[in-house]
């Protein structure tokens, strides 16, 4: 009895098995990153400007530090409490900085070089946080109250320190430290894209970007099918072949000018990827030996007809308003908006009915399964047709059309692998690492496509005039900061008790962890945060006002939780804070992209994060369903 | 004769002019199991935060192998090899079970959780003692309330406790599930831990207790060995003994 759980390190054959929805969605973030994308796309659709790269810099720059901030509160509510006071924190950490390199005088600082004033400055964020966290342990009132104190401490000394010290409301000169130019590129580092050409820039994104989805399909596929006993080596000479061909077409692509020479080419990869995919699988997972015969019911009939049906309704919407008109019908709506929404509207619709039929021929057999599948790819066919008819823009002629196509393909393919191999039916943990694995490094491919396409330029855009656009160093300030804190909430001692003082704080005492401590370094981490926001601002901006980041405290708030962390504190992620943020800041250019008035922000975050929480609800307890 | 493991002499507790605990007097030795029975209010939740370091008495003094010790703190208490299990479990339910089962206690590799170790170890520790968890990433709060005792009950053994004290272990649990309860205590007795076990139900106490102590009302009504205590006089003295004698001529004549 003894030995048997340490010898054998498969798992145990009691555990129900999840499926791949129920592994992926586990994860408190999917939720925010799935609305991340929906935002994106939305406001993509709806203005001229969104998608281009300077827009994209703003965002990011924005959510640069709101994200800062987001994944540090987001610690902090998983150890179960709040700082209301992280907000103004941000603007007093700057204006502290400030005065103390500001030249002396009449009006003036301390005069101190910032080699001084950043680890003094830091010494008294942390000191504030050390006394959130001392106050709220000590007196055991809830933290909403204590940090509430601390906010309006901060508000008024941030007034009032600076009117009487330097008769203004607000600190200015950032630049007067006599070391400035040392620290410059540390916190205002810029990068001008138009400075930096890189001619196989194009080349090097799509490559990234196609083995990214490759390798996703082909993960899920590692999440979704069973293995093989043994694997079939001819299935691996197919997979290379496949993966040959569509190089070959991508090439060919990118060489060729011609329509015909095109068409040629993408049928190339569109070949290659069914080849490489179906080789994949007849290497690595268990074929389906009886697919049975077609068998469409009677309920999967209503279900295509419905489908195809709203598909077909939203086309035609599309068709008929007249997509150059720019009129208003009414706020905040024009005639181009409300063709989008149609649009867009009954193709989801559509799409979801037939997702659904799909599922449901799972339980017939594998050959219903792949011709609603197929069906469902020729909707999605139609759809791409229809936006490159009858659109005007080249965005959506070109670049939304190949997406489109591409996803078709992608579909087509997995209703061709789908019916051909067989599920898996139960926990397979070597299979399950894998795949997981292969996703994580498509996201990380997919970052660093999107990351060359970003920051380098080409010679054609330069000679087309693109606009210059900048970021800068603050950018990375974010990404590390964020990968730092999510690996330590994941792996280090100090991240399993943050989740324990949140979850059942008296039990996390009775065995031993210094729950007060721990709270009271999240309280310091989250000034932490607000310090380098501080710091960062005032590398950027040169002066600051009084009320700077009175009142983002809330945003912090709403960031974490659109990033799946519970308000009650003990469940959530770093990188869900992460998310949040990014989610957060997309509005504020959004809306002004799309040329809706700045003001319907706060609508549109309220709404977010209503459907946030209800979005996260659902999931979890979807995804946790089996389990209670 | 060696000293007992732990030994509790005439100790009572104030809170204030209340009186919790007067002089009350027990003993556990290695490889035992003292049971401690007493209704609602009879000061056994003031006698485990005693033990556990919660409370300090305020008379009395308590002893490890003969040697007198005062616990200001629970830290003090589990570093005497004093391991309390609360009835509300001191779980984190969110949490995996690996990761409560570790709680405070992680294994590292640098600033590393050493994860592969501490789920291996999780689960054999956990076999050890005869408790078969399916996957010890599932969290706390998805395990049945036997299985949740078990795994903390493992765990304290597993750190190193001298002393298990149980509070109330079977109080939640239906008759299958508070017999599983049962079979652990006597596996950590077993290897050798000398057990409190804490609860208001003699048929749970008799078949696994070595000694027992009743209270009530603040007050010890003895200690008796199982031999001197047959099983019908326990359940009589638990149940209020002359009072239920005297409730039962009351349901009678109604």
């Amino acid at each position: 009895m003894s030995d048997t759980a340490a010898a054998t390190p498969t798992t145990d054959e009691r555990l129900a098995y999840r499926s791949v929805f129920q592994r992926v969605f586990v994860r408190p973030e999917v939720g925010g990153m799935i609305g991340a994308i929906g935002i994106w796309t939305f406001f993509w659709a709806v203005s001229e400007t969104f998608g281009t790269v300077g827009q994209t810099f703003g965002w990011l720059d924005i959510a640069a530090t709101l994200g800062i901030m987001a994944v540090a509160v987001s610690m902090l509510m998983i150890g179960g409490e709040f700082d209301l006071s992280s907000g103004a924190m941000t603007g007093a950490m700057g204006m502290l900085i400030i005065y103390m390199v500001k030249e002396t005088g009449e009006t003036g600082g301390w005069g101190l070089p910032l080699v001084v004033a950043i680890p003094l400055s830091l010494a008294v964020a942390l000191g504030i946080g050390y006394l959130n966290g001392y106050m709220v342990e000590r007196t055991g009132q809830p933290s909403f109250i204590i940090t509430l104190a601390t906010f309006f401490a901060l508000r008024g000394l941030k007034l009032g320190l600076a009117k009487r010290e330097v008769q203004q409301i607000q600190m200015a000169r950032t630049d007067e430290a006599t070391d400035f130019d040392l620290f410059r590129p540390f916190f205002a580092a810029e990068w001008a894209r138009n400075d930096h050409q890189f001619e196989l820039r194009d080349f090097t994104f799509i490559t990234l970007i196609v083995l990214a989805f490759a390798i996703v399909i082909l993960g899920i596929s590692e999440l979704w099918f069973k293995r093989n006993e043994s694997l079939k080596s001819a299935g691996l000479v197919q997979f290379l072949a496949g993966i040959v061909l569509g190089v070959a077409g991508g090439v060919a692509m990118h060489l060729t000018d011609g329509v015909a020479a095109n068409i040629a080419a993408a049928a190339a990869i569109a070949v290659g990827v069914l080849v490489g995919v179906n080789g994949w699988a007849s290497w690595r997972y268990e074929p389906i030996a009886d697919r049975g015969k077609l068998e469409i019911r009677e309920d999967l009939k209503r279900r295509l007809a419905i489908g195809v049906g709203l598909v077909v309704v939203g086309a035609i919407f599309a068709v008929i308003i007249d997509s150059s008109s720019k009129r208003d019908v009414f706020f905040p709506f024009t005639t181009q908006g409300i063709r989008a929404i149609l649009f867009v509207g009954f193709v989801a619709a559509g799409l979801t009915v037939l997702a659904m039929a799909s599922q449901g021929a799972l339980s017939i057999n594998p050959a219903t399964k792949f011709a609603v599948t197929s069906i469902m790819a020729l909707a999605v066919v139609f759809v791409a047709l229809t936006i490159f008819v009858d659109s005007e823009s080249a965005k959506f002629r070109a670049a939304f059309f190949s997406v489109v196509m591409f996803v078709a393909l992608v579909l087509f393919a997995w209703a061709t692998i789908v019916s051909r191999f067989t599920e898996r039916r139960h926990p397979d943990r070597q299979s399950d690492r894998l795949g997981a694995r292969m996703l994580v490094a498509a996201a990380l491919l997919l970052a660093v496509g999107m990351a060359t396409r970003l920051l380098f330029t080409i010679d054609a855009e330069i000679l087309a005039g693109i606009p210059p656009a900048k970021t800068s160093v603050r950018l990375l300030w974010f990404f590390v900061f964020a990968a730092v804190l999510v690996w330590v909430l994941a792996n280090t001692k100090f991240g399993s008790w943050t989740y324990a003082v949140g979850g059942n704080k008296e039990a996390a005492r009775q065995v031993g962890v210094p729950a007060a401590r721990t709270k009271t370094q999240l309280f310091m981490l989250v000034s932490f945060a607000a310090w380098l926001v501080g710091l960062l601002i005032a590398f950027r901006i040169n002066s600051i006002q009084a009320n700077v980041g009175d009142g983002e405290e809330f945003e912090f708030i709403i960031a974490a939780v659109v990033g799946g962390t519970l308000l009650t504190g003990g469940y959530g992620t770093a990188f869900g804070g992460a998310i949040g943020a990014v989610i957060m800041a997309m509005p504020l250019l959004g809306i002004a992209a799309a040329r809706w008035n700045t003001d319907w922000r706060w609508l549109f975050i309220g709404v977010i994060l209503a459907l946030a929480v209800i979005a996260n609800k659902f999931i979890r307890d979807k995804a946790e369903g089996i389990r209670r | 004769m060696t000293p007992p493991l732990l030994e509790l002499e005439d100790i009572s507790k104030y809170y204030g002019n209340i009186i919790a605990l007067t002089d009350v007097t027990t003993s556990v030795n290695a490889g035992e199991v003292t049971c401690v029975l007493g209704d609602n209010g009879a000061g056994k939740s003031t006698f485990i935060k005693i033990l556990a370091g919660v409370h300090e008495p305020t008379e009395g003094t308590i002893k490890m192998n003969g040697e007198t010790v005062s616990f200001t703190s629970p830290r003090a208490s589990l570093d005497a090899g004093i391991a309390t299990v609360y009835q509300d479990l001191a779980m984190v339910p969110m949490m995996s079970v690996w990761r409560n089962f570790f709680l405070g206690s992680e294994p590292t590799n640098g600033l590393r959780i050493d994860k592969k170790k501490a789920k291996a170890l999780a689960k054999e520790e956990m076999s050890k003692m005869g408790i078969d968890i399916r996957d010890t990433e599932q969290p706390v709060g998805t395990l049945s309330g036997g299985e949740r005792q078990s795994v903390a009950i493992a765990r304290a053994v597993y750190f190193g406790a001298k002393v298990l004290i149980l509070d109330e272990p079977t109080s939640a649990l239906g008759v299958k599930q508070s017999g599983v309860v049962l079979k652990y205590i006597i596996a950590a007795r077993d290897r050798g831990l000398g057990v409190i076990f804490i609860t208001h139900n003699p048929h749970h106490a008799y078949p696994v207790g070595d000694r027992f102590m009743i209270l009530n009302r603040g007050k010890s009504m003895g200690n008796f060995a199982k031999a001197e205590l047959p099983r019908d006089e326990l359940v009589r003295m638990m149940a209020g003994g002359a009072e239920l004698d005297q409730l039962t001529h009351e349901i009678e004549q109604a």
